[in-house]
Formats: structure tokens, C-alpha cells, sequence
């Protein structure tokens, strides 16, 4: 099974040059902040930017994210959408709290019930929208108060799990060979996506079903039981995130994961995945998620931005625009071409 | 709405010169005149592809024409647009209605018949009461609340008559208006066609009831190939003449003949039906090496029934026979590991994925055997392409180019190549040849003997007659979700047509 | 009617949950808390009409909160430096119509996906307003509040504002064709188009037509309180959509009205005290009120399911 060489022509290539542009921008913005907010201290060290803990600190806060965001991935390339990752996140994190403090069980077998409950909440989501034939869009939008008012409601709106055994909050916190510990999972899951979405079937189930649902009953593939996939899938691999998140940070509450929704669905976008679904890449969203990471952690170096104390509104700000951004860019030669071929007539 | 006076002049309402239109490489209208008087009711008669909807459509301004003008009162035009058609008091009853499903029936008639204007108060009552008035004049039984999602297509399609009636329109096109109507609905229908006649309306009617164009009509015109091929008064024909003007001669052209004779019995159907798609007591056989083609005119369940075989629509009556054995099918994964493949008609919507590459099409219904634990074997999926890109002649830029980017008969082959890969037994193609160049038709023709010779059964629905004349084995007739009749091959056109037309004899409609 | 099924079974339940309180907790109708709570969601009840409006288009609308509190901050601002309710008003709808147009020429305009982009516009606009207000109240001048009035006769005007105002809108799409224009938009885009209707323009309409009813909206609040908080507003979406959801605009456009948002809206706006009557804790809310839409949603689905079947 060798890799395809001419794969890369035709519409592949066009994927391609994306995110040819997309790497290009990921190396500007961190040479700029690089730049911008790297600086000597009094005592003659380098800070900011530019140190080795920044960059592994870039890589651990990308890990949660960037597990929504390769979560995401196949949902939308089936053309669908999951609003509720993040809350999903949030009611995980509560769960795994509880399963180990109020329940007393291992953390592995917490962890383990964990991963059954994301999968659950993803189950939830792919009933619905599969027997139903509900619009993901409300589906999801449900789950998203549901999931994060289950986690409110479980913790009171204030109980927060702290006090994890040092060997838990090794995942999170501690370097394992040299690397922060949750970038081997974030690699180890990014590995499985990639597989699934570029190398198994399965992908190209969603690309087609994501193009063409109709078209795709027609030439036999069950459509139901893939897209029933791809958002039990999202739940589970929210609940990994679930997981790491309470590792780093060493507690676990119920606003875990607020927002993060947005920042994973911006990355998948800047990675090329077409909001209308069907085409779209693991690479893609790889590299869009190390562009908003990166934005997001060093606006934070940035002299400017540390006096106006205004880390989060500035990163939250840019990356909604780039969002916006985004679409209009990915749109446009659509556009364009609708109105070429409107001239020629029906 | 006032009805215009009634014109003893006869003067023409609308007349077409030479309207010519063609799409991609086929030619749909080469130079047709066609004339409308008022006070008329003129029939449009033709075989399928003959060029009737596209006329329709550039007479209501779906589309313009390539060349030739439109000539509507004293105004001449080169083409027209659905708003500029609609106020020159054009209206049409299309056989598929355009309301709007989730609205009621007196919304519907108010948004199509009102006046614009952002601000205007809707008079409820008005409403209310035109709606009552209108569906009372077409006959129709239909409670003015009731959504159109609600509706049975005949009853949608009165609603259409009623909306065209309001409009005031002074040409009124009916396509194929009751194909799907009652004995009963159909006199009113009648009624209502009088009544604009009589009201100085020109009606265009189409539609392959002979004895409705012997009660109705007032004029024919015969189209054939695209062109007009004569008009006529209706009281001086008679129906062999009609169907001889519809069919021609025998078109010359060289099909590809059966070489070897048909072995065993491959598929059995026996009183087969499915309630739901209206298909119900057919019973055919086909054999191995054999291509029965399936005639009939559109609507007559030849797709429908193609659907029950592939487990899209499950048959919920009858039996049906795989090589000697009994099977359901009631899914096309199960159809596929039964052997039955099912090129679709639509090769644009469900044939084969644009946007995909050529060679991911070919494979896409056969994942499981191909790709052996779900692995993507690009080797193994790039040399099934390439073979079948040559076996099939298919010109392209490559396996990868995008399906997209190849005209409609490549297409139609890489449509055929994903069905072929699964190796089926029973092989059944729709429309395999629509909208396809002469050169490719020719080459899918050889291709579909070859597959014959090499041991496929092969089901063929085809409204190109001589298409199903020149290369079926044998012909199955299909009319009103059954099957009528099965002619030897050699039968001649016109006994194909009166079969399918249903004038064997049997008069009436369901 | 079968026409209203929908609504009136919303209405029903709302009666349900009201007979239950006045067993269980008479306390909930004591009038001037129950004034009280009536006048805190008058400004949602305006916002749920637009969103009603946009949903029908088949679109949807969750940058509505962080509208709501650009507004808010900016007729604020303009208060405290002395500017008169008569002008600030027009301002505060004005900001919303042009920010609710950004969302038109993106969703109308450029066919990108209303969840996406409003997502966008969201975060865009409330992380933006953080940056610059950096959180600071902004203290209104006293004769703001309640118009001057005292704060019953305050109150009861925003009250029957409210109400008038919906029963004007709710006529206004049953009885003015641009009303219907909507629904034939929502239902059917291709058809409007064949009947001679713009469904761009349309879509495009209501987004700004959603956006100056937010901006009314926060003129609506701002007159309650001495001060406008930095995050009014947040969480005002989800409220706004659930209301409307449940009470029978379907998702899938063409469908619901007015009427079904209110009782809605006036149904979820009684879980929360009923809930406290009950002695559940505040928590359950927000989970609450995903269940409620999931339900309706299902609901919705099952409805439809057994009617394409039939």
C-alpha cells in the first residue's frame, strides 16, 4: 500500500495549495511573534516567545483544542456540525471528577467510564440526527445547553475536583521523552483520524456522503451508520480532551472547555474542510490548529498586549475574524464560478 | 379575472420561427415553427426526447433559444424570461408543481396570483374566496386550509389548473395535466380546457392520450427528432396516422447484433408490486446474454420497478427469482451482494459524484471487496480505473481527474464502470444513452452487447425507441405501473408505441 | 384548527406549569414581583420575535447576545454623556440594524451557512467589546431610568409595549405580503425565486430587521437598571432561540409564528421560578432548558416522520 503519487493532482491539488498557504502563514506569524515577543530579562535570560517552555506551553494548550478540532473534522466533512464538543468536554471533565472522588473508583477505570460517557453524549447526538433525520444544527445546539447544563447542575455550579494523584497529572503537566505527555496523545489520535479519513474507507464514505447524500445511498454505502459514526466519535474524542484538560490544569469544573467550540471550528475551517462538506484534510486541520494556537499564545508574549492585559479578548477577537475570513475566502471561487456558469444559461 | 372576449379571428396568439436550442452537444430543437391561435386548443405530441419540454420551456421562458424569435400580439422577442413570460399572460401546469409545500393551498393561489407590493394588506376574505371560487371552477374537492404537503399529486397539480385559471392568462400550457387524475377528475378537467377554449384562452396540451387529443384538440403538431414534422387539424387524422408521424421510418442505424443465443434464466418475476411507487402485477423473465428493454412512456413505473429490483423501494408483493432462488432485497447493499446493479437514470444526482475523482467513483460500491479491511488500496483502485478507462473508452484527463470534468457520455460510462465493478449477474441500466453525443451512444451500445455476450442479463429502460428497438433481445411494454406486453425483438416501432401508449386494443385510462 | 396544533399544545403545557405553581406556589403570583419578572423579559420577548422571523427564513441567528450588549454599551455611553432617550433609542437600533446587516451580506450574500458565521460574529463582536470596555461599567444617568417615570408606571409601559408590539408584528406576517414572503422564503427558496420574489434580499431583511429589534431591545433593558454591565446579554441566544423553538417554529423554516413564540417563551420563563418554588436549585436551568428544546425538536421530528409515512 503505497502512497499515491499523482493523488496530488486533479482536485487534491487544490487542497494542497491551501495549505501550502496555511504553512506559510503558520511560519509568519511564528517568526512575528518570535520576533515581537521574545525578550531578555533583567537577568539576562530569554523569555517570552522564543523559550523552549512557551512553545511546549503552545503545545499543551493546543492539545484539547486540537482533539475538538480533528473530532470535528469528519463531522463536518459529512457536511454536518456539532456545536456541543465543548460543553460534552465540560460534562466529562465533572464526570471523571466524580467517578474517581465521589465514586472512589481508579483513575484508570474513571477514565475508562469517562471515554463511555463522551461516546454516550456523542450516541445522543447521532440517534437523534440519524433515526430522526433531525438538522444537526438544533441537535447539537441542544446538547450544547444540555451537556453543560448536566455539568452545572452535577457540580452545583460550584464544585470543582482538585487533588488528583501526581501520576494522573503527569498526563497534563509533565514531559514524557523530552515532549509534554498529552502531545503523545494528541499524536496518537491525530495518527487515528489521519488513518481513518485519508486511508480507510470511512473517509471517503464522508467525503461522498458530504457531497452527495442522495447519491451516496445510491451506490450503496450505509449512510446512517456512517454518519452515526462520526459524531459518536466526536463525543469520545471530547471526552480525551475531557481528560486532558482536567490533567493540566489539576482540576476539573463544569465551565471546562467554555468556548472551545469555536476556536475547533475555526481550525477546521482554516484547514480547508469545506463547511458544505465533502472535501477537507486531517493536515489541514493539523496545521489550522497550530496557526490558532499560536495566535492565541502569542498574542499573550506580545508587550502590547500583556500591558492592556487583554490576552484572551484580543485572541478570541482575531479569531473570530479569521474565521469570517476564512469562509469568505472558501466561498468565493464557488461564487464566482456560479456566476460564470449562470451567464451560459440553464 | 376577466376571460378575454372570444376572437373570431383566429389571429395567432403565438408563433414560434424556427427556435432552435442545444445543450452541451445535443441538439434538442433545430429549427421549429409552431403556431397558437386563440380559441384553440393545440395539441403537442412526440416520443420522449422528441424536443416537447424544451419547447414548453422556451415558450415560458425557462429558457432562452439558441436562435429564431418568439412572436406573442405584435411584439417579437429572442427569448423570454419566467417574469416577462408570466405578464404576457403565459401560464403553465407543469407536471411536477411548483408550490409551496408547507403553505396552504389558498396561500399558494394568492402568492402565485397577487399583485407585488412589499406593503400591501392581505384581504384575507378576498383571498379567502378566490381560492374557494377557483378550486370550485376546476372541480376541485380540496379544503382551501390544507397545506400542499398534505396533497396527492392530482390534487396538487388542480391547484396548479386553478392558479393558471386565476392568472387570466390568455396561453395556457398543460403538460401531461392527467397523467395522474381519475376518470371523473379528468371530465372536469375537460370541462375546465373548454371553458378557456371557449373563452378565447389558446391552450398548448401535451399528451400521449390519443383519445384525449381526439376529444380535446383542435390542431396537432408532431415533433420528432426536434423538429416539427407537421401540423395538422385533429378531425383529419386518425391514430395510425399520428403514430407513423411520431415514429417515422425506421431510423438506418446499425446496432450492435446478438451473437450468441441466451442461456439459463437469471432473473424470474413473478406479480412483483410495491403499493407505495404504484408498480403491481409484473412478471418477466430475463436470461443470461440476453438485453430485454423495457418501453414505455414516462411515468409508466419502468424506474420504479428498476428501484423495487434494487432495494430501494422493497417489493411488498409477488416473488422474485436470482438464478433459481427465491430472494428479498431490501436495501441496495443487499442487491449489490446479490448481483443486481442499478445504473440510475439522474447520472448527475445519483450516478456518479462530481466532485470525486473517476477512479473513487468506480470503486464506490465496492468497498467491501476491494478494500479488504477497510484499507484504501490506491494501487489496486488506480489499475481497476485504468482498465475500465480503457475497456470502456472513456476520455478523460486521468483516473484522478474530478467526474465533474467529463462530458455526459463519459460519464454515463463511469457510471456504468462503478456498476460493472461489483460483478453483477443481473444488470439493469435507465436512460443509459440520455443526453449522451451520437458517438458515445454508439460505443455504450457496443459496450452493453459485449456485456451481454460475456454472460450479463441485462434489463435496458430506454424512451429512445429506436434505441430499444435495435438493441433489445427482447421488449417489454410497460403503462400504468405494469407490465402490458412483451414483443419479440424485430418488433417494428409502431407496434412498440401502441403498446405503450396503451392501443392494443384496451381504451381508457386507470 | 389543526393549522395551530402546535402553539396551542405549547399553551397548554404553559397552563400545566401555571396551575401547578398557583397550587404549589401561590407565592409566584404576587403582582409586583411577578411585575417585575414580566418586565425583565420584555426585551427578550421583542428579540424572540425577530429570531422567529430569521428562523422561518430557515437561517438562524446566535450573535444575537453580543449584539445585544454592543448596543447596550454604546446607548449607554451616549446616556451617560446626557443624551436623550429619543435620540439614544434610534442609535442603539441603528448599531444593531448595521451590525445585523454584516450577518445579511455574509449569509445572504456570500450563501455561507447563518450557524457558522453568526458563531463568528458572536465571539467577534463580544471579545471586541471586552477588549475596549476592558469590562467597566457604564453608570446611567437617573433620569434613564424607567423614562423618568417611577418604576410601576415604568414597568407597565415596557410591558405594553411589548405586548402591542407583538400583536403588530404577528399581524403584520399574517396579513402584509412581505409577511408571507418570509414563510415562502423559508419553505422554498427556488419556488419564491419562480414566483418573482428576491429570497437573497428577504433573508437579508430579516438579519437586519433581527438587528434593530436587538437594538430596541437594549434600550428595553437599559432603562431597568442604573448600569450597564459589560456581559448583558450573554447567554440571551440561546434563551431567545429555545423559546421560539419550542413554541413551534421549526427549524426547518416555512413554519410557526408569532404567537407560539410567546407561549414559549412565557413557558420557559416559568421554569426558572417554578424550579426555585420546587426547590430545584438554579442549576438544573440551563440543563433544563436543553431538554426542552431537544424535546421539541424530537417532537417536531417524530410529528414529521409520521406524516411523510402516512
Amino acid at each position: 500500500m503505497s502512497s499515491p503519487s499523482s493523488s496530488r493532482t486533479g482536485w487534491k491539488s487544490v487542497v494542497l495549495s491551501h495549505e501550502m498557504l496555511l504553512a506559510a502563514v503558520l511560519v509568519a506569524e511564528w517568526l512575528l511573534f518570535y520576533h515581537f515577543g521574545t525578550t531578555t530579562n533583567r537577568r539576562g535570560m530569554v523569555v517570552g516567545f522564543g523559550t523552549i517552555d512557551r512553545q511546549f506551553d503552545i503545545l499543551r494548550h493546543s492539545c484539547e483544542i486540537g482533539l475538538l478540532a480533528l473530532a470535528l473534522t469528519p463531522v463536518i466533512l459529512t457536511a454536518g456540525i456539532d456545536l456541543s464538543v465543548g460543553s460534552l468536554l465540560g460534562l466529562c471533565a465533572i464526570l471523571f471528577g466524580k467517578f474517581w472522588h465521589d465514586a472512589g473508583l481508579s483513575i484508570p477505570l474513571a477514565a475508562a467510564l469517562t471515554l463511555l460517557c463522551g461516546a454516550i453524549g456523542g450516541g445522543l447526538n447521532a440517534g437523534l440526527i440519524t433515526k430522526l433525520r433531525l438538522p444537526p444544527l438544533i441537535v447539537t445546539l441542544g446538547t450544547y445547553s444540555l451537556f453543560r447544563g448536566l455539568a452545572e447542575a452535577i457540580t452545583h455550579g460550584s464544585v470543582t475536583y482538585t487533588n488528583f494523584p501526581p501520576g494522573f497529572l503527569f498526563l497534563g503537566q509533565e514531559r514524557w521523552l523530552g515532549v509534554p505527555t498529552q502531545a503523545w496523545v494528541f499524536l496518537a489520535v491525530s495518527l487515528a483520524m489521519w488513518l481513518l479519513v485519508h486511508r480507510l474507507t470511512f473517509g471517503r464514505s464522508f467525503r461522498a456522503i458530504g457531497f452527495s447524500p442522495e447519491g451516496s445511498r445510491y451506490a450503496g454505502l450505509p449512510v446512517d451508520r456512517r454518519v452515526g459514526l462520526v459524531y459518536v466519535l466526536a463525543g469520545l474524542i471530547s471526552a480525551v480532551a475531557a481528560l486532558i484538560y482536567t490533567a493540566r490544569l489539576g482540576q476539573a469544573k463544569a465551565d471546562a472547555g467554555t468556548g472551545y467550540e469555536l476556536f475547533a471550528i475555526t481550525a477546521v475551517v482554516l484547514g480547508g474542510t469545506s463547511i458544505f462538506g465533502g472535501r477537507g484534510s486531517i493536515t489541514g486541520t493539523l496545521l489550522g490548529v497550530a496557526a490558532i494556537a499560536v495566535l492565541k499564545n502569542g498574542l499573550a508574549t506580545l508587550p502590547v498586549v500583556i500591558r492592556m492585559n487583554a490576552a484572551q479578548e484580543m485572541s478570541g477577537l482575531l479569531t473570530g475574524a479569521l474565521l469570517l475570513l476564512a469562509l469568505t475566502g472558501s466561498v468565493l471561487p464557488k461564487l464566482l464560478s456560479g456566476l460564470r456558469t449562470r451567464r451560459h444559461g440553464g | 379575472m376577466p376571460a378575454p372576449a372570444p376572437s373570431r379571428t383566429s389571429a395567432p396568439l403565438l408563433t414560434l420561427h424556427r427556435a432552435a436550442k442545444s445543450f452541451g452537444g445535443v441538439r434538442a430543437l433545430r429549427g421549429v415553427d409552431f403556431e397558437l391561435r386563440a380559441g384553440e386548443v393545440h395539441a403537442l405530441l412526440g416520443e420522449n426526447g422528441a424536443g416537447k419540454s424544451t419547447l414548453i420551456k422556451v415558450i415560458t421562458g425557462a429558457h432562452r433559444p439558441d436562435s429564431g424569435e418568439i412572436v406573442i400580439g405584435n411584439r417579437t422577442f429572442d427569448g423570454l424570461t419566467p417574469s416577462l413570460a408570466q405578464d404576457l399572460g403565459i401560464a403553465c401546469i407543469y407536471q411536477q408543481p411548483a408550490l409551496f409545500p408547507d403553505l396552504t393551498v389558498e396561500e399558494n393561489i394568492g402568492l402565485r396570483l397577487e399583485a407585488n407590493g412589499m406593503w400591501r394588506k392581505i384581504d384575507w376574505r378576498a383571498r379567502r374566496s378566490r381560492a374557494v371560487e377557483l378550486l370550485r371552477h376546476v372541480g376541485a374537492a380540496i379544503d382551501p386550509d390544507a397545506e400542499i404537503r398534505s396533497l396527492s399529486m392530482p390534487e396538487q397539480q388542480l391547484v396548479e389548473i386553478a392558479c393558471a385559471v386565476g392568472s387570466g392568462a390568455s396561453i395556457v400550457v398543460m403538460d401531461e395535466p392527467t397523467a395522474a387524475l381519475t376518470q371523473r377528475e379528468q371530465q372536469q378537467l375537460f370541462s375546465v380546457v373548454r371553458e378557456l377554449r371557449s373563452g378565447g384562452v389558446g391552450v398548448i396540451y401535451i399528451s400521449h392520450r390519443l383519445e384525449e387529443i381526439f376529444a380535446l384538440a383542435d390542431r396537432v403538431t408532431v415533433l420528432r427528432d426536434g423538429t416539427s414534422v407537421g401540423t395538422h387539424a385533429v378531425p383529419s387524422m386518425d391514430e395510425p396516422a399520428l403514430i407513423k408521424l411520431m415514429v417515422g421510418r425506421e431510423v438506418a442505424q446499425l446496432y450492435p447484433p446478438a451473437e450468441s443465443s441466451p442461456g439459463e434464466i437469471v432473473l424470474s418475476v413473478n406479480r412483483v408490486g410495491c403499493a407505495a411507487s404504484g408498480v403491481h402485477g409484473v412478471s418477466l423473465e430475463v436470461r443470461q446474454g440476453e438485453i430485454l428493454g423495457l418501453a414505455g412512456l414516462v411515468g409508466a413505473g419502468r424506474t420504479e420497478l428498476a428501484r423495487i429490483l434494487f432495494g430501494q423501494t422493497p417489493a411488498d408483493a409477488g416473488e422474485i427469482k436470482l438464478n433459481g432462488k427465491t430472494i428479498t432485497v431490501n436495501s441496495p447493499g443487499e442487491a449489490i451482494a446479490l448481483g443486481i446493479a442499478y445504473v440510475p437514470e439522474d447520472r448527475r444526482k445519483h450516478g456518479v459524484i462530481l466532485e470525486m475523482p473517476i477512479e473513487q467513483n468506480m470503486t464506490m460500491a465496492i468497498h467491501r471487496r476491494i478494500f479488504p479491511s477497510a484499507w484504501l488500496r490506491f494501487g489496486r483502485e488506480r489499475s481497476l480505473a485504468l482498465d475500465f478507462i480503457r475497456d470502456l473508452a472513456v476520455k478523460c484527463a486521468g483516473p484522478d481527474a474530478p467526474g465533474g470534468s467529463l462530458s455526459g457520455g463519459n460519464q454515463q460510462k463511469v457510471s456504468l464502470a462503478r456498476w460493472l465493478a461489483t460483478k453483477p449477474r443481473l444488470l439493469i441500466l435507465d436512460e443509459p444513452t440520455q443526453g449522451v453525443d451520437v458517438g458515445a451512444k454508439s460505443e455504450i451500445h457496443r459496450i452493453i452487447r459485449r456485456l451481454a455476450k460475456d454472460g450479463l442479463a441485462v434489463i435496458m429502460i430506454s424512451s429512445d425507441l429506436p434505441e430499444v428497438l435495435g438493441m433489445s433481445d427482447r421488449i417489454g411494454v410497460m403503462r400504468g405501473g405494469t407490465l402490458t406486453a412483451v414483443l419479440p425483438g424485430g418488433t417494428d416501432a409502431t407496434t412498440v408505441m401502441a403498446a405503450a401508449l396503451g392501443q392494443t386494443g384496451e381504451k381508457g385510462s386507470s | 384548527m389543526n393549522r395551530y396544533f402546535r402553539e396551542l399544545s405549547v399553551m397548554g403545557a404553559l397552563a400545566v406549569v401555571l396551575l401547578g405553581l398557583a397550587i404549589f406556589a401561590p407565592a409566584f403570583f404576587q403582582p409586583q414581583p411577578l411585575l417585575s419578572l414580566v418586565t425583565r423579559e420584555a426585551p427578550t420577548l421583542i428579540v424572540a420575535c425577530g429570531m422567529a422571523m430569521v428562523i422561518i427564513t430557515r437561517e438562524i441567528d446566535i450573535s444575537v447576545g453580543s449584539l445585544f450588549s454592543v448596543c447596550s454599551v454604546c446607548a449607554g455611553l451616549l446616556a451617560a454623556r446626557g443624551w436623550p432617550l429619543i435620540l439614544v433609542l434610534p442609535v442603539s437600533m441603528g448599531v444593531g440594524a448595521l451590525l445585523g446587516a454584516i450577518n445579511g451580506v455574509l449569509v445572504a450574500g456570500l450563501r455561507l451557512p447563518s450557524i457558522v458565521v453568526t458563531l463568528a460574529t458572536m465571539v467577534t463582536l463580544r471579545q471586541g467589546l471586552n477588549l475596549i470596555r476592558q469590562g467597566e461599567f457604564v453608570n446611567l444617568p437617573e433620569s434613564f431610568q424607567w423614562f423618568g417615570l417611577s418604576q410601576s408606571a415604568g414597568q407597565w409601559t415596557l410591558v405594553i409595549f411589548a405586548l402591542l408590539f407583538l400583536v403588530a408584528l404577528g399581524l403584520a406576517l399574517r396579513h402584509v405580503a412581505a409577511g408571507r414572503w418570509i414563510y415562502a422564503v423559508g419553505t422554498d427558496a427556488e419556488a419564491a425565486r419562480l414566483a418573482g420574489l428576491r429570497p437573497q434580499w428577504i433573508v437579508f431583511a430579516v438579519f437586519v430587521i433581527l438587528g434593530a429589534l436587538t437594538g430596541l431591545a437594549a434600550i428595553m433593558n437599559l432603562v431597568q437598571s442604573p448600569q450597564v454591565q459589560p456581559m448583558v446579554g450573554a447567554g440571551l441566544e440561546l434563551e431567545v432561540i429555545a423559546a421560539v423553538v419550542v413554541g413551534g417554529v421549526a427549524i426547518s423554516g416555512g413554519r410557526g409564528n408569532l404567537w407560539g413564540a410567546f407561549a414559549g417563551l412565557l413557558l420557559l420563563t416559568c421554569v426558572s421560578p417554578a424550579l426555585t418554588h420546587l426547590h430545584i436549585e438554579a442549576y438544573w436551568e440551563k440543563a433544563i432548558q436543553g431538554a426542552i428544546i431537544l424535546l421539541a425538536v424530537v417532537a417536531d421530528g417524530v410529528r414529521r416522520k409520521k406524516s411523510n409515512n402516512g
